[in-house]
């Protein structure tokens, strides 16, 4: 078992802690029954999403102002482990609507603007599968991955800023027993340790592909000592 | 009852299906020369 094998191991051990949490600790909500235990791990896959494209953020930046291949494969890595997580925000946000609000999806704010969110993301990812790896591939991806980010603090603030049929931010209102509270920070912790091993994971993947890509490139022609250079 | 099933059960096929579909993903490129 190597050193990424043992890391996943410890973040799936965290992950069934706080399955243990939500199904065994925190109380079940008067007015929304059971279904309001989709909560936690709807919002701290969001928080992970976010996490994760501040991530392609910072790699993108520092790509375009460095041009260091790992920078790259941060933003990358990121990408990739923030569009799953925003896949599992958004389904189970509808399986959480389904019953409350009598259907999977409304287009509201929130849920517009994180749809619109996984579709950047989702794009960022197909620009690097579609075009040929390299210099301009990397600064095109980057620059995507950095405006992109704009749609977080929408989605973030949406709520407040539009009247939405998603409920408001209730963390920070301190709208929850602590029971709830307790529970919802523990699995917050529990889903950003999984999403860094994740990003870890995918790291390493990425930085073989590169030295794969590499050592199969044919070698730059540089002209030997004493041999002229073509004119051209 | 129902839709908190399906949507932890969703929530651990993708979350779990990625983490392992990444280790194995590693592993084969590690393992080739």
């Amino acid at each position: 078992m190597n050193k990424y094998e043992r890391a996943a191991v410890g973040a799936v051990a965290l992950m069934l802690l706080a399955g243990g949490a939500i199904f065994f600790y925190a109380p079940t909500d008067y007015l929304q029954g059971v279904v309001q235990r989709i909560f936690y791990l709807h919002v701290s896959s969001a928080i992970a999403a976010y996490g994760c494209f501040a991530v392609v953020l910072v790699g993108g930046l520092v790509y375009l102002r460095k041009e260091t291949p790992e920078a790259d494969r941060v933003a990358r890595a990121g990408a990739v482990v923030g569009v799953v997580f925003t896949t599992v925000t958004l389904v189970m946000g509808m399986l959480w609507a389904k019953p409350i609000w009598n259907t999977y999806w409304t287009w509201d704010a929130r849920l517009t603007s994180t749809l619109v969110l996984w579709i950047i993301y989702a794009g960022y990812l197909l620009v690097r599968r579609m075009a040929d790896p390299g210099r301009q591939a990397a600064r095109l991806a980057a620059v995507v991955g950095i405006f992109g980010f704009i749609d977080v603090p929408i989605v973030h603030f949406s709520v407040t800023w539009w009247r939405t049929q998603h409920p408001g931010p209730i963390v920070v209102n301190d709208a929850l027993p602590p029971e709830m509270l307790a529970t919802f920070l523990f699995t917050l912790m529990c889903t950003l340790a999984f999403a860094a091993v994740l990003i870890g994971i995918r790291y390493r993947i990425e930085t073989v592909l590169d030295a794969r890509l590499h050592a199969t490139e044919p070698a730059p022609i540089i002209p030997t000592a004493g041999e002229p250079e073509a004119v051209p | 009852m129902i839709y908190l099933v399906i949507a932890y059960a969703f929530a651990i096929a993708v979350l779990g299906g990625f983490l392992i579909w990444s280790l194995r993903t590693l592993r084969g490129l590690e393992r080739k020369p």
